[in-house]
């Protein structure tokens, strides 16, 4: 069955391919690439197609959309280079897929032009702080397919201490500087309409923007991810002189996003967030992993660890991924805890608490389905 | 455009032998842009027949199980039961399709049933394109695999096991954890293998086998049944986390993002007190208040959502006036309300400590 189908991905006769060359040239070629992705996709073979997986193993570098003025999340550190939370997981994809997680270009795309990169193809994933919603989700919507969620956030407002601004309704009759295109924006608008309260939204295209404003005092507070907010207040000149409003307007599940249109792609981004949140569940760090590997190398009775690592099986195969991915993931990266403290957590300036993203067994968010 | 597409057929040739023509429609509706067009030929198809086809176990109370009425009922069926609301406007308009553990995959992929919800665990491999190429809805019941064994066997724990045949139904991962488990504490056992549920408990009862082996929830149901229910044991150990999720065919995305944005549904509903009893006062309080944008929108009284997702604008009080939300379903089938009296524990909402969990619906 499988290699039928494979036949219909390389045809064996010259004058074939020189038609399928032509089809190459035109423009409906990305349509006749999906389907025949697809079609490979309905079979039982290892190893499935994918055009955006193609496309970065033949240029040999991922391209990862992210914010780049998110300290935290994606932002420049003093050496010039992207860190946080986000990058790691574009560095867990390029290790995954590439076997090497410098192979790596990173694009700051803004939040009104994030969805349009991914679709035209500027970046094979967005690792943005973007909200998992159904209006991106849906085929009528932006027709994105969510990876499982990174950092479950909450939307929030920050005002300066000295305003005496401590609840929303304080928000009345003044203005407010938000991200357009953002989540908080259109959940701002909803809460301040539904209780009756006028105030006057102050758009911009960039946080850098949005945040230069409002420090500069012409909006009397500021709406973003309240993960957002602490990682700003962080980097002010004086953070005690601004508070974080104890309301959380909306749940902000932020998560990487691909097109709908290559599930294969989106199935590997999948179990590659999985995986990290495996790694941490079995304790398996990037201090702990090759000890762990030999362990499961050793010992043929330790089956799920075994295949969780790619010792036995063909779980990466069934991805279009090595089937030692996960062990090239926690190398570079480690797993989701290590990640969570060094970017946002215990380890960092942010000093976010795990809360919602702690792991299911201490009772937050993150599970990973079986790896089986 | 017509030769383009022709071509691409072309190529497809040798794919069709293996893949049912029926695919190529679902393959091209996978592949629609974008906004506009939006197309599922799932959708078209359920939309032509007048009713939905949902593939269930049939047989596992609780689940899905025909009662003594003829009628299924069960978490799983309402499920299905919520997709024909919303999609069709009537919950009774579902054709259910008994599978076993083995067939169901290939029932799905055919296209027999439009829609799996059958006590499936979500794993890796179903999941890739390189595996079984499933779509998994987001879980409807966590559950983890558990051991029952006759109270007067005297079996406490694993070990009590060495040397003893289990029953275990085949091609399931219960068979995979099992034999990882046993093999992980060195217990030698004889696994008997048995290609349904109903093969397997009546081995069991007949006393072929120690024990038996599956889901918690679902040793918990069939116990329900059996004639002496305290006659028999669940084991403490747990063997592994099994989320039991609903499942669509990869190439039909958007028929896949219907069945996600249903499950939301009923998970979006209990988090906002909106129940099968208060839905229509809900939606009255909605249309009178312009202020409640984001209950206006989840009721469909304003915004596209379901014409994003190829459903009616009030796809969300159809479903819930017709099953209530996850809670009153999770009570009536599993929970406090039924036979099984299952805790809710790690299927609690997520403000409670749960697992249960919608993304926002804007």
């Amino acid at each position: 069955m499988s290699r039928s189908c494979r036949m219909g991905l390389s045809p064996p006769q010259p004058r074939l391919r020189a038609a399928v060359a032509r089809l190459l040239r035109a423009p409906g070629v990305l349509l006749a690439l999906l389907l025949l992705s697809s079609c490979v996709a309905s079979s039982e073979s290892v190893g499935p197609a994918s055009p955006v997986l193609a496309r970065i193993r033949a240029r040999g570098r991922l391209l990862c959309g992210i914010n780049g003025q998110l300290p935290g999340f994606s932002s420049l550190a003093s050496d010039g280079r992207y860190q946080g939370l986000d990058v790691d997981l574009c560095r867990a994809l390029a290790a995954a897929v590439l076997g090497d997680a410098s192979r790596l270009e990173l694009r700051p795309v803004s939040t009104t032009e994030r969805f349009a990169a991914l679709n035209g193809g500027d970046v094979d994933v967005l690792s943005r702080n973007t909200s998992f919603t159904l209006s991106r989700d849906a085929t009528g919507g932006n027709a994105l397919s969510f990876a499982p969620v990174l950092f479950h956030d909450g939307g929030g407002v920050m005002a300066p201490v000295a305003s005496g601004i401590t609840r929303v309704a304080d928000l009345a009759g003044r203005t407010v500087c938000v991200i357009s295109g953002s989540s908080n924006e259109s959940v701002l608008a909803d809460r301040m309409r539904r209780q009756g309260l006028p105030y006057t939204p102050l758009h911009f295209r960039s946080a850098d923007q949005t945040f230069d404003t409002y420090l500069s005092g012409r909006c009397a507070a500021v709406s973003s991810d309240r993960s957002g907010l602490a990682a700003r207040r962080s980097r002010f000149a004086d953070p005690g002189a601004h508070r974080i409003l104890a309301e959380v307007l909306s749940r902000e599940p932020l998560a990487p996003a691909t097109i709908q249109a290559d599930p294969v792609w989106a199935d590997a981004v999948r179990w590659v967030v999985y995986a990290l949140i495996e790694a941490e569940q079995r304790g398996i760090s990037r201090a702990s992993l090759a000890a762990r590997l030999a362990d499961a190398q050793r010992d043929p009775s330790r089956a799920d660890l075994r295949r969780f690592l790619g010792v036995e099986g063909q779980l990466g195969s069934r991805l279009g991924l090595a089937d030692d991915f996960v062990v090239k993931v926690v190398r570079a990266v480690g797993h989701y805890g290590e990640i969570f403290d060094r970017n946002v957590g215990a380890g960092s300036p942010l000093q976010l608490e795990r809360g919602a993203n702690r792991l299911a067994r201490d009772g937050g968010l993150m599970l990973a389905p079986p790896f089986r | 455009m017509l030769r383009r597409r022709s071509t691409t057929v072309l190529n497809l040739t040798a794919c069709r032998r293996a893949v049912p023509l029926l695919l190529l429609p679902l393959l091209l509706a996978g592949c629609a842009p974008d906004g506009g067009g939006l197309q599922s030929a799932k959708i078209a198809t359920i939309k032509a027949r007048g009713k939905l086809i949902c593939g269930v176990d049939g047989s596992l109370p609780g689940f899905s199980f025909v009662g003594p009425d003829g009628r299924y009922s069960g978490l799983d069926v309402d499920v299905c039961k919520a997709m024909a609301a919303g999609l069709l406007g009537d919950a009774d308009k579902v054709e259910y399709r008994n599978l076993n553990s083995s067939e169901r995959f290939a029932a799905l992929a055919s296209g027999e049933v439009d829609l799996l919800s059958r006590n499936t665990t979500m794993t890796l491999s179903r999941d890739a394109a390189g595996g079984n190429a499933l779509s998994f809805a987001p879980p409807t019941f966590y559950d983890g695999q558990g051991v029952m064994a006759p109270t007067a066997s005297g079996i406490k724990t694993l070990k009590d096991l060495a040397g003893k045949p289990i029953c275990v139904e085949s091609g399931t991962t219960t068979e995979l954890n099992l034999a990882d488990r046993m093999r992980e504490q060195s217990i030698p056992y004889t696994p008997l293998k048995f290609q349904t549920g109903d093969q397997t408990y009546a081995a069991y009862l007949e006393g072929r086998c120690a024990a038996v082996t599956s889901d918690r929830s679902q040793l918990a149901g069939k116990r329900s049944s059996f004639p002496n229910p305290d006659a028999h044991t669940l084991l403490p150990d747990v063997m592994s986390k099994e989320p039991l999720a609903p499942a669509t065919v990869n190439a039909d995305p958007v028929w896949a993002d219907a069945v996600r944005w249903t499950v939301n549904t009923l998970f979006q509903a209990e988090e906002l007190g909106i129940t099968k009893a208060n839905v229509s006062a809900k939606v009255a309080e909605a249309k009178a208040s312009t202020n409640l944008a984001d209950l206006r929108r989840f009721l469909g009284v304003e915004g596209e959502f379901g014409k994003q997702l190829g459903l009616p604008a009030d796809f969300v009080p159809r479903i819930i006036a017709a099953v209530g939300n996850y809670g009153e379903i999770f009570d009536r089938n599993v929970g406090a309300g039924s036979r099984l009296k299952l805790d809710r524990g790690v299927n609690r909402q997520w403000k409670e400590g749960g697992l249960i969990y919608s993304p926002p619906f804007r």
